[in-house]
């Protein structure tokens, strides 16, 4: 991920704006709004996961459209449940993990000095320390729940957040408006609410965005491992118990395959949203369409040097 | 020279804070500790060998600041407990079975996805809106969204139940005999291609974006229009003077990502049945198996962070800039 | 009349935007002589930069060169092919980059920068390349044992040298100077000048000396043009511009800078901004800011029309 340049329009207006230009941001939300809709209205809609519904490992079929799991559930059902969980999950864990990560960062970035080497220190030593062993190894002496599922995942997420909000919140800082309210006598926290966290806030939404991401990931990769509450059913969940009934050596791929189809999904439908803004940070990476069409409509077509292009034949 | 020194610092650090991280956990839980990490031995050890046991694992009735030294004296020694999983064999001859093809598999990985990442940037960003920038990394992007180990259980479906072109597990057959031949060697390959063909598919597509990015934003820069100013062929402008640029915020990213990787790449061994780490952690995790969790995690942070400091070699010797002085 | 090295006929470049083409330099028509120097001077965004990247066709996109024609030594720079461009880059027009800083690899040392740019037109052995490397080194006062330094090691005075002798490496009819001296302080500043003047006397090259410091430059070149708003509104020998500037503009430029002999005199800004680019204002775009504007000045634009030999101004109303 590169690190983000000070965004000339850092507000939400901008964001939003990207989003709506840029296709690929468009495909993201509605990708996106189609999973919290499940998620939403989904369980309302099937019946129970985790009562057995038929004989295990049936193939797709019209009365169970996904099949039937290793313990003969209506894998559709559990995968709309899921559905529920995991993404509320995640974006709990999403939002916690920026919130921290700014709790950090701000300070280190505005403040400076021995708070800044303090908590920059204390964020890269969490960066560096290698996560899922360190989730494991927390986990494993907590009671097996989505709360420590999150506890953890916010642990070893949020030292990334603290790492970008500082490097934001050091180049706002210097720039001008900021110098004129500091000269001006205005308070720390004045500053802090009016200048600089508006400014930010596109930042911290890709923030969000991108953590999510990670915390979907974790969250089914330590769920497989069995390190979450495995009577609750969730994608990650789905996937442990594939594993557990060798859901591969007996064929039957539509015990895992749906599941990670979604987290592969939402993940990119996330990450879309987030390609959107990265054209306004690096504005070099949109820049040349218009210049392209330009270039085709007078039959020149792009070299290396500055093309020629007039407007009479 | 100096910032290698202040690196090493670092690390040190880092490491003593997991250290000191597995130190604590047992002693934050509510209850007994030794409750805790022996409570699948109760009525199978007599008394005798559980007090052997707490010994070993510094849960003595001593101060905590004399624990905590006798704790760091016997991991300095490389004693890491014993195993309750693989009782009585000790956590450090049980990692160390296993860390040789945890390091293989992933060295293996991490090193041909960041090559080939790299390079594919470098060629995306270069004949930008050509075939290759237009589908390839967002497909590569696309498959890097999925779990790491689900992709592995998906190869393995593919591949290895269905088209039957890999074998479904292990690190080698069950009737081949270990040694320095050829033929091991063969069989070593053919069982480590698909661990390691899915860890580089997961992350190809990182390295490239990132590559790609970045080479763009050099590609931008005075330096390089200065470069084409003077006539200097296309492969040399792209090459040493754009790419050799973009190149270190890569490989500083490559070293952060470098445990996130480790991750996935264990989960996956855990699919293939390879005998990794990633196989030991499943057993750990099911069999409440702490000495020899903690000593995953330790072991995993150490090379973890081995592995950052020979990044920063490599800044070193990439970037000049980072030579001189300490700023 | 010798033919001129440089004949720019009606040169037009846009950069198009999201909402259209944004015209940086609009018809421009210039000579530049053998061995002369000319100076280009105008406010920042007035489309000189973009001018002498435009020559070389280095401008990225989303630049593009809508009309005219640029006879360098006889050939159509604009309808030169890829290769044909590189061939020529350097060999005979070289340009020296406004902050030095920037323009030089940070990861590869100030040697082998010369030495690239020396062997990509001829296959000269690494050994003769890196002695014509510390040779150029030496010609502009930096120390041949520099040549292993890497471009943060150097200060900004010795960068923006060894960017001169970048630009001399192939011995080009005309070089191109980029604000040159803007990061440095005045006194680096004129000891490069100096500098580059002895190199010129030797070599004999045609000099485009680029900045907005008007007075610097009319003590500097032969000749001087002015740009206002992407067109040219004045050219002519230095001395009769610094004499008797015929051009509102030019006369607000030179009383901007105060007189550093005789009676002590204050600098009068002209008022107002530079107008955007993108919406330009209609006939003479200084009128806005013109004390003599008229309002048949918002009507029609004003040709460039000799005033004296040489000399040419786009204003109807100095005499």
């Amino acid at each position: 991920m590169s690190e983000p340049i000070g965004a000339k329009g850092g507000g939400l207006a901008a964001w939003a704006l990207a989003i709506r230009r840029d296709r690929r941001g468009l495909a993201g939300a509605c990708l996106l709004g189609a999973f919290v809709l499940t998620a939403v209205a989904g369980p309302a809609l099937v019946g129970d996961p985790t009562a057995p519904v038929g004989i295990p490992l049936q193939p797709p079929s019209w009365a169970h459209p996904l099949g039937t799991s290793g313990q003969g559930q209506d894998v559709l059902a559990q995968l709309v449940v899921g559905t529920r969980v995991s993404l509320s999950l995640g974006f709990a864990v999403g939002f916690a993990a920026v919130l921290l990560g700014a709790l950090v960062g701000v300070p280190a970035g505005y403040f400076g000095g021995r708070v800044d080497g303090l908590l920059s220190i204390a964020s890269n030593v969490f960066l560096v320390l290698p996560g899922l062993p360190l989730a494991i190894v927390i986990a494993a002496y907590l009671p097996p729940s989505p709360a420590t599922v999150a506890a953890v995942l916010v642990v070893t997420g949020w030292a990334w957040n603290a790492r970008v909000v500082r490097s934001q919140t050091l180049a706002l800082r210097r720039r001008d408006f900021v110098s004129a309210a500091i000269v001006a006598g205005e308070s720390d926290g004045r500053i802090l609410m009016v200048e600089i966290l508006p400014n930010m806030l596109s930042i911290l939404v890709t923030q969000v965005i991108g953590s999510t991401v990670y915390a979907i990931g974790a969250q089914v990769g330590l769920e497989f491992l069995g390190l979450g509450d495995v009577s609750r059913v969730s994608w990650g969940t789905i996937l442990y118990w594939a594993q557990n009934d060798s859901a591969l050596l007996t064929g039957a791929w539509w015990t895992f395959v749906p599941a990670g189809l979604c987290v592969a999904l939402v993940g990119f439908a996330l990450t879309l949203l987030n390609s959107g803004f990265d054209e306004i940070t690096n504005p070099r990476l949109g820049l040349e369409r218009a210049w392209r069409a330009h270039l085709a409509r007078r039959g020149r077509s792009p070299g290396r040097s500055t093309p020629v292009a007039r407007d009479h034949a | 020279m100096r910032y290698l020194i202040r690196r090493l610092g670092f690390y040190a650090l880092a490491a003593w804070a997991a250290v000191t991280l597995n130190f604590f956990l047992p002693r934050l839980m509510p209850g007994d500790p030794a409750t805790a990490l022996f409570a699948r031995f109760k009525g199978k050890l007599s008394p005798e060998s559980i007090d052997a046991l707490r010994a070993a694992f510094g849960l003595t009735r001593a101060p905590l600041w004399r624990q905590y030294l006798t704790y760091l004296a016997h991991l300095v020694r490389g004693e890491l407990g014993v195993s309750i999983a693989y009782f009585p064999s000790p956590v450090s001859r049980v990692i160390g079975s296993a860390l040789g093809w945890t390091l293989f598999v992933a060295g293996t990985a991490v090193v041909v996805s960041f090559a080939i990442g790299t390079l594919l940037g470098i060629a995306s960003a270069w004949w930008r809106r050509g075939a290759l920038d237009r589908w390839l990394p967002s497909s590569l992007v696309f498959v890097g969204s999925f779990p790491f180990f689900w992709l592995a259980m998906a190869a393995l479906y593919v591949l290895g139940f269905g088209l039957r072109w890999f074998p479904l597990g292990h690190a080698y057959s069950d009737d081949a005999t270990p040694g320095w031949t050829l033929a091991f060697a063969l069989d070593v390959l053919r069982h480590a291609a698909l661990p390691i063909a899915t860890v580089v598919l997961a992350t190809l597509g990182g390295w490239l974006l990132s590559m790609r990015n970045t080479m763009i934003s050099v590609l931008g820069s005075d330096f390089v229009t200065l470069a084409r100013a003077k006539g200097l062929s296309p492969a040399r402008v792209v090459l040493r003077y754009a790419a050799r640029n973009a190149l270190l915020p890569s490989v500083t990213g490559f070293g952060m990502a470098l445990g996130f990787v480790l991750g996935g790449s264990l989960l996956t061994e855990i699919v293939f049945s390879y005998p990794g780490q990633g196989y030991l952690l499943v057993q750990a995790v099911r069999n409440q198996d702490y000495p020899l969790m903690q000593g995953i995690f330790l072991v995993i942070t150490l090379a973890v962070l081995g592995a950052n400091w020979l990044v920063d070699v490599a800044i070193l010797w990439l970037d000049p800039r980072t030579r001189d002085s300490a700023t | 009349m010798p033919e001129p090295l440089l004949s720019i006929r009606g040169l037009c470049v846009d950069y198009v935007t999201e909402s259209g083409p944004v015209r940086a330099v609009d018809a421009l028509s210039l000579d530049v002589a053998r061995g002369e120097v000319l100076g280009i001077a105008g406010e920042s965004g007035s489309g000189k930069t973009t001018l002498a990247q435009a020559l070389l066709r280095t401008l990225p996109p989303p630049a593009v060169i809508s009309d005219g024609e640029v006879r360098f030594e006889g050939r159509d720079l604009l309808a030169l092919t890829e290769r044909e461009l590189r061939e020529l880059r350097w060999q005979r027009i070289a340009m020296v980059f406004q902050s030095a800083m920037d323009a030089l690899n940070p990861v590869i040392t100030v040697g082998e920068q010369i030495e690239d740019a020396i062997r990509a037109h001829a296959p000269v052995p690494r050994a003769d390349a890196r002695r014509r490397a510390g040779e150029l080194l030496e010609r502009v006062g930096i120390a041949a044992d520099r040549l292993d330094a890497y471009s943060h090691q150097l200060s900004g005075g010795m960068r923006q040298r060894v960017g001169i002798a970048l630009a001399l490496a192939l011995e080009p009819a005309l070089v191109i100077l980029d604000e040159p001296t803007t990061a440095l302080d005045v006194i680096v500043e004129r000891e490069i000048l100096q500098q580059i003047r002895a190199l010129q006397a030797t070599l004999g090259f045609a000099v485009m000396f680029i900045t907005h410091d008007l007075a610097r430059m009319l003590q500097f070149s032969d000749r001087v043009a002015v740009f206002y708003a992407a067109r040219l509104v004045e050219v002519g020998p230095a001395a009769a511009i610094a004499r008797a500037p015929r051009h509102p503009y030019t006369q607000g430029l030179l009383r901007a800078f105060p007189r550093l002999h005789g009676a002590r005199t204050e600098g009068v800004s002209i008022p107002g901004a530079p107008p955007s680019l993108a919406n330009p204002p209609a006939g003479c775009r200084f009128h806005p800011r013109c004390p003599l504007a008229v309002p048949a000045c918002r009507e029609r634009a004003p040709e460039l029309h000799e005033v004296a030999p040489g000399h040419l101004a786009a204003c109807p109303l100095t005499r």
